[in-house]
């Protein structure tokens, strides 16, 4: 027993000897620290609160662009106003009317000033009503929405198949950045129903038809007052969407829609790989047209393109099976730079010979309005139904907050066609002066050869500045 | 038992080194510090995030969490809300299990982020989440150290080295002190994939919250820039029932009332 108390009383001096050296120098860092709060005192307030069911901001923004001159085809509409200035108060709120019962509204009033438009006049003066409907909550999880609804699907950045109800939905472009355009965009008229449950999310949504299809709108005719649910409601529209978790980390969604009469499916799929990359994945598909065919027969439809004209480039011979693809990935560098690449696939959308013969057509019908104004009516359709004109592109964005100095966050993206290699580019700063005051600019700029999918565009390059300020 | 065995056996039991046959794993500290930091049942806080700039505060972030252990992984779960700056308001982050998603109000849609992804100032999306770390990591005990807290304060600690056991958690290597006897966690130094520190965090400001003794504030400093230091501060966390729908990323939208 002596040698165990032996034994003991040694281990004792050897651990607290060990303990000993184990004492720390005084670390620098703490020297860092701010000094903590008296106990009860809250942390520094450095404003005033926010509430998170209420969004209201005021936004001035100027744009000055550049056209590109010395287009084989060039649009028959001219290239556009130069310049704009655009004052909006922006507004999203969720009411409460009962426990149970929720009032949310989406809505831009803007002032606009432009070349072609004159002042004053109506045009000058616009209100955007994107959202406005009640969600009744029938017991925790189970909802139903009634009234002008954005609703939204997709996991991709860039372009989003699987988001059906985007078609005309964009009424004003300020910025070409894909997350901008899905921010002020309409509503459609519906009924909707969700159930959230733990471990599954099953949504229905029925748009009825309200109006017969419209004409595209122009940038310059462009109602003050009317919601345009006739660019939403031409069409009775189903969708049933399913989200499942199957896995941790994994739960896909599929969907299934409906639109006069043509169905397409879609699947969206996420996974994360380590801590920085994630990858994710989002497809639809179903019988349809190519966009040549489908576009002539929107024009034809709407009276744009007179039913007797020819018509001057030839499609692909109607509907069948085709795909729409985004495949991409995000990765943050230790630095918190996010970097998103995409490829996407659009099957409907113009192949390599579809674009030689658009300009080949347009050349050779140089003299014949009718000629270009079919032509670009096939690129301004796509443009207005939120799809890619070319089959293939791909897509880069790039996001540093903090960059280079504090408070300044750059963005950026590149949308290249594979096909030809044109594209367009966008960076953007936006330094956040205060907590309620955002300064921002931009410069897009679209580049390629003059007989290219980019390059041929009357927009050359642009450049916006704004403020806007948090309320 | 002979008087010289007994006092010895005091001693050592005095300074937490009695239980000799079975001496607390590093796993079970990592554990017990957990259980420090996170409650057992579903909760909500304000958290406060400032961000100091040589020693100003400069940038600030209000943002609310709810939280709440999965039954079966014994993960927690987290949702958190921004509710400032203006311009933020609204925006959510979820953590379901190992998929963090991002919604935005403004364009209403959910986008998958990785936990690097940053929130504000030094903070990333995962220091303001209330994880487990004993489920993440695979921990081993470096030796006993007697260390400053963020008070300059002299604490007795487990050093203890975590490594990522699952390709997904937050951060590769984490150097950790547990304060013994309390298991009160006290410091962590978190390193990137490379082995390059990026952080040094400090609990303090220990008070009775929710049933037990937790700290109120995180301090994060930048092992990078030397003038930048975040806090985030716990406020008002309270019990709340949380039904397991709101962690579905379509349950998002749905939030903005709640």
């Amino acid at each position: 027993m002596r040698r165990l108390a032996t034994c003991v009383a040694a281990a004792l001096m050897a651990v607290t000897a060990t303990a000993a050296r184990a004492q720390s120098a005084p670390d620098q860092d703490l020297d860092r620290i701010p000094p903590a709060p008296a106990p009860g005192e809250p942390a520094p307030d450095l404003g005033p609160a926010s509430n998170p069911a209420r969004n209201i901001y005021l936004e001035d923004a100027v744009t000055d662009g550049g056209a590109r001159g010395g287009l084989p085809v060039p649009p028959p509409s001219g290239p556009g106003s130069s310049w704009q200035a655009l004052l909006f108060l922006d507004a999203r709120a969720t009411t409460p009317l009962t426990p149970q019962l929720n009032f949310i509204l989406g809505a831009r009033a803007n002032l606009r000033l432009q070349e072609d438009i004159a002042f004053p006049d109506h045009e000058n003066v616009r209100l955007d009503v994107r959202e406005a409907y009640l969600s009744w909550q029938l017991q925790d999880g189970i909802f139903v929405d009634a009234g002008r609804i954005n609703l939204k699907s997709g996991v991709a950045l860039g372009y989003n198949p699987t988001d059906f109800f985007k078609t005309r939905a964009v009424v004003q472009v300020l910025s070409s950045d894909p997350s901008v355009l899905r921010e002020d965009r309409l509503g459609a008229a519906m009924i909707r129903t969700q159930a959230v449950l733990a471990n599954i999310a099953v949504t229905l949504a029925y748009a009825p038809r309200l109006y017969d299809p419209t004409p595209i709108y122009s940038d310059v005719e462009l109602p003050s007052l009317n919601p345009m649910l006739d660019r939403t409601n031409a069409a009775e529209r189903f969708l049933v969407k399913a989200s499942v978790k199957v896995a941790d980390d994994f739960s896909p969604e599929v969907l299934a829609y409906s639109e006069g009469g043509r169905v397409r499916f879609g699947l969206n799929l996420t996974e994360s790989v380590g801590r920085s990359i994630v990858l994710y994945g989002e497809w639809a598909g179903g019988r349809e047209p190519d966009v040549i065919s489908a576009a002539l027969a929107y024009g034809r439809l709407t009276g744009t393109i007179p039913l007797a004209a020819p018509q001057v480039l030839s499609d692909d011979g109607g509907d069948r099976f085709r795909n729409d693809l985004s495949l991409g990935a995000s990765y943050t560098t230790a630095s918190k730079i996010v970097f998103n690449l995409e490829y996407h696939l659009h099957e409907a959308g113009f192949s390599p010979n579809d674009w030689r013969r658009w300009f080949a057509t347009g050349e050779a019908g140089r003299g014949n309005p009718g000629v270009a104004a079919q032509l670009w009516y096939i690129r301004s359709y796509a443009a207005d139904q939120q799809e890619p004109l070319s089959r293939q592109t791909a897509f880069l964005r790039v996001d540093r907050q903090d960059a280079f100095v504090r408070n300044l966050e750059l963005s950026g993206f590149v949308s290249a066609d594979l096909q030809d290699g044109s594209g367009a580019a966008q960076v953007e700063a936006d330094d956040y002066l205060s907590d309620r005051i955002t300064l921002g600019a931009l410069i897009f700029t679209t580049f390629g050869d003059r007989r290219s999918d980019f390059g041929s565009t009357p927009a050359a390059t642009s450049m916006l500045v704004k403020v806007a300020r948090y309320f | 038992m002979k008087p010289i065995v007994f006092a010895a056996l005091l001693i050592t039991g005095t300074l937490g080194l009695a239980p000799l046959a079975r001496a607390e794993t590093a796993a079970e500290i990592v554990a017990a510090a957990d259980k420090v930091r996170n409650p057992s049942r579903p909760f909500r806080s304000t958290d406060t995030l400032t961000e100091y700039v040589s020693g100003q505060p400069k940038n600030q972030n209000v943002v609310v969490v709810l939280a709440k252990e999965d039954p079966v992984t014994h993960q927690f779960r987290n949702l958190i809300r921004f509710a400032q700056p203006a311009r933020d308001a609204g925006k959510m982050v979820l953590l379901d299990n190992r998929a963090f998603w991002f919604y935005d109000p403004a364009s209403q849609a959910s986008v998958r982020i990785s936990p690097q992804q940053r929130l504000t100032g030094q903070a990333s999306v995962a220091d303001v989440l209330n994880i487990n770390l004993a489920l993440d990591f695979t921990a081993a005990t470096i030796g006993q150290e007697t260390i400053q807290d963020a008070d300059h304060k002299e604490r007795v600690c487990d050093h203890l080295d975590l490594k990522a056991s699952n390709p997904l958690a937050s951060y590769s290597h984490i150097e950790y002190w547990v304060e013994r006897g309390t298991h009160y966690p006290i410091k962590g130094k978190f390193y990137s994939d490379s082995g390059r520190l990026l952080k040094i965090l400090y609990f303090r400001g220990f008070h009775e919250v929710l049933g037990q003794i937790r700290p109120a504030e995180a301090v994060l400093i930048d092992a990078v820039s030397s003038t930048l230091v975040t806090t985030v501060a716990y406020g008002d966390m309270t019990f709340q029932d949380i039904p397991d729908a709101w962690f579905q990323r379509d349950y998002l939208p749905r939030l903005q009332a709640k």
